[in-house]
């Protein structure tokens, strides 16, 4: 097959490569998106209103295909009987990792990726995270402000959607905001509680979501069925099938190409740039070539660098762009399952109505003001207060007919959960590398992960689990349990770094601009490029890198310097 | 009845004098096969064993003037999980169980739970209901049931629809409605 030709070539369909592919089209460059998955029908693929009894295990899934076919993204609870099929089949995309350093890779290779089912959690960093690393000497220091980002969300979450409530917190700055939801009956309280029992330290907040609650941009509001990582047909909550996609299609320049599992990027040592990238395709397993003048590597974090990884050439034969030895380094994650649940006392007089698909946040508050003689950086909580219904009914004591009303016609007293999501330090020491021995179903050479928590981390968990329960306790709740869980790192799917931006061309593999020091084409805007984590859901922050990037890509072209 | 089933059912049944042409017929085929012998769906559960857990799931939800959990076909529903769901331990383990139940029964002088009087049988249960933490035995067997009875029941068509009344469009949000519990 003779090569095709673009403007411009993006790898991946996600949350980052949809933000690519709106950018460069809608910026007149003729775009070809190669996304490795298989294309998705909202009309036959969404199932998010299907029932449990249309399901042969009521929802419980296929266990016995689960195991056998995605024994890795089971781990994953939305791995399940209505969105399995948004995950990688395990058995096709082998990773390797050492025995004693588990890696949990939670993947999904379609139109759409992992934007399908993504978390839809949204939050700005604050200059406490971009200037971390410079002060407390870990990883290298960010090339980048909040004053450099600001503009950037402002501009990506116009265009997502976004509920939240406005708090005025210097170190989770509020972003462009539609009306959140209102806290439901017991979570209204809690804040109430937290705010007199904690001077205003530990804050109950509306969860900032990328889920509609209001029309925008030709989708519509949500309608609250609460289960979005099944779809959502009427594209209330963001991913790129729902509106980047979309939108990039609308200017005539896009061109999507499923089944197109790159191999590795060209580069022509001549002019020290990439031609393009080679390609398998995803049935055929023919090989061809796309040529373009810039390339946007989207593919997710570690997917990104493996591409790179496996284009190792005379001038860098530990992978392209390579020169600070940096490339396949920094892999973090974030840390959870630290936390407690309880039981309120209040507000049994009170349900919900319609389902959220997530509630409440606790900012962090650890290593804000003060700081703590454990551990550097903090976490936040996510949680919700929700009355359990029907489904306590298995832990309940007695059976009957008086058990049975008391399922149907009570909801059970409300819980209180919080639970832990915090950062990662960056360490040289947790990388990826080309397994020699290990290749997917494509004949592509396969990843080995080396990737495990530090004590800093550990210690983080520990203390998720007593301030969770410091503040069920001030809330008055009984029953309270807590729980802390060794998960390997990757359960998070927050997997990010290995192609970390820096000030330095000598200690990192991206400039300010995503862009390679090497390989003055290439960007990459995925969770590779992070430099740290914070504690922050990671999303928003990939898709306004994306848009910064692309910005600058373009001016760049238009003065002939790229 | 569901279309992988019927196939299932006849690929089983090969001492069919024919074989149908296509699916469509199959599956009509399978349906009246199906009708004719009655109600015959479990594969894991033999018929004393469906006695016990049809006995014992309608104990943990019994016929009102809402269904109970034989009405909802919750028996066939744990036999499914039983046969295609479980590993070959969890299966046994479960299996055990319901014999210990018996034992159990056995031991207060009536071989089989099934046979024992009403009050006699509520007296036990109520015994084994409290025995959350046991890993195998009678005890463990009754943690699952009820586990398996409550989801089976609460996820069935009927309960979904007509006594939840599930919904799953909403024109917003409200989490501060009066509610007054109907027990």
């Amino acid at each position: 097959m003779p090569p095709l030709t673009y403007d411009a070539i993006v790898v991946g369909s996600g949350i980052s490569g949809g933000w690519a592919a709106k950018e460069l089209t809608e910026h007149g460059l003729r775009t070809i998106v190669l996304e490795a998955g298989r294309p998705i029908d909202p009309a036959v693929d969404y199932v998010e209103h299907v029932p449990p009894y249309d399901k042969r295990y009521r929802g419980m899934g296929d266990r016995k295909r689960l195991e056998r076919y995605q024994p890795i993204q089971r781990q994953c609870g939305a791995c399940n009987e209505y969105a399995g099929k948004f995950f990688v089949n395990d058995l096709d995309n082998p990773y390797s990792y050492p025995a004693d350093k588990p890696f949990s890779w939670i993947r999904g290779r379609q139109v759409g990726g992992r934007s399908i089912m993504w978390g839809r959690c949204v939050y700005r960093w604050s200059d406490l995270d971009f200037e971390a690393n410079a002060k407390e000497g870990f990883g290298v220091d960010w090339p980048l402000r909040y004053k450099d980002m600001a503009p950037w969300w402002s501009y990506v979450e116009k265009f997502v959607g976004i509920q939240g409530r406005r708090e005025g917190l210097a170190h989770l700055p509020d972003g462009e905001f539609m009306k959140p939801w209102p806290l439901n009956a017991a979570e209204q309280k809690g804040r109430d509680i937290l705010l007199t029992k904690f001077g205003g330290e530990r804050l109950i907040t509306n969860a900032r979501l990328a889920v509609l609650t209001e029309d925008h941009l030709g989708r519509q509001k949500c309608h609250l069925c609460g289960t979005c990582h099944r779809g959502c047909v009427t594209l209330s909550y963001f991913s790129s099938i729902n509106a980047t996609l979309p939108a990039a299609k609308k200017t005539g320049n896009l061109t999507l190409r499923p089944f197109s599992v790159v191999h590795s990027v060209i580069y022509d040592p001549r002019t020290k740039k990439a031609t393009g990238v080679r390609v398998v395709d995803g049935n055929t397993r023919e090989m061809f070539d796309v040529n373009a003048k810039v390339i946007f590597l989207c593919a997710s974090a570690l997917e990104s660098t493996r591409i790179l990884l496996n284009s190792a050439t005379a001038e860098f034969p530990t992978g392209l762009g390579n020169s600070s030895g940096e490339l396949g380094h920094n892999l973090m994650d974030h840390i959870m399952d630290g936390g407690a649940t309880g039981t309120l006392p209040w507000a049994k007089d009170r349900k919900e109505v319609g389902r959220r698909p997530d509630a409440i946040y606790v900012p962090r508050f650890r290593n804000v003001k003060t700081k703590h003689p454990e551990f550097l950086r903090g976490y936040g909580f996510e949680g919700r207060a929700e009355r359990p219904g029907w489904q306590r009914g298995s832990e309940m004591p007695g059976f009957g007919a008086a058990f049975k009303k008391s399922l149907i016609g009570d909801l059970g007293p409300w819980e209180m959960d919080f639970g832990g999501f915090g950062e990662m330090l960056p360490r040289h020491e947790n990388y990826i590398e080309i397994d020699p021995n290990l290749v997917d179903a494509w004949g592509i050479p396969a990843l080995r992960v080396h990737c495990a928590y530090s004590d800093n981390e550990l210690k983080m968990q520990e203390d998720m689990v007593v301030t969770a329960t410091e503040m069920l306790e001030a809330m008055g709740a009984t029953n309270i349990r807590t729980y802390k869980e060794n998960n390997p790192p990757g359960l998070v799917i927050h997997e990010t770094g290995t192609a970390r931006m820096g000030r330095d061309p000598k200690t990192s593999v991206l400039n300010s601009h995503n862009q390679m020091w090497d390989v003055s084409n290439v960007f990459m805007t995925d969770g590779a490029c992070m430099t740290s984590t914070a504690n922050q859901n990671p999303s928003i922050t990939y898709m306004a890198l994306t848009a910064r990037a692309v910005s600058y890509a373009v001016g760049q072209m238009k003065k002939r310097e790229l | 009845m569901r279309r992988r089933e019927v196939v299932s059912f006849l690929g089983a049944a090969l001492a069919l004098p024919f074989l149908p042409r296509n699916a469509e017929t199959a599956i009509k085929l399978g349906e009246s096969l199906h009708h004719r012998l009655g109600d015959v769906p479990f594969r894991t559960l033999n018929r004393e064993q469906q006695a016990l857990v049809t006995t014992i799931a309608e104990m943990i939800i019994p016929e009102t003037d809402t269904p109970g959990a034989t009405s909802v076909k919750v028996p066939e529903f744990i036999d499914l999980i039983l046969t295609e769901w479980a590993s070959d331990d969890e299966r046994a383990t479960f299996l055990a169980g319901l014999a210990d139940i018996d034992a159990h029964s056995a031991a207060l002088g009536t071989p089989r739970f099934v046979d024992m009087l009403p009050a006699g049988r509520l007296e036990l249960f109520t015994t084994l209901d409290v025995k959350r933490t046991d890993k195998t035995g009678a005890g463990h067997a009754v943690v699952r049931l009820k586990a398996l009875t409550v989801y089976g029941y609460f996820t069935s068509r009927v309960v979904q629809q007509d006594i939840l009344k599930t919904r799953m469009f909403f024109n917003g949000y409200d989490g501060n409605v009066p509610f007054t519990p109907a027990v």
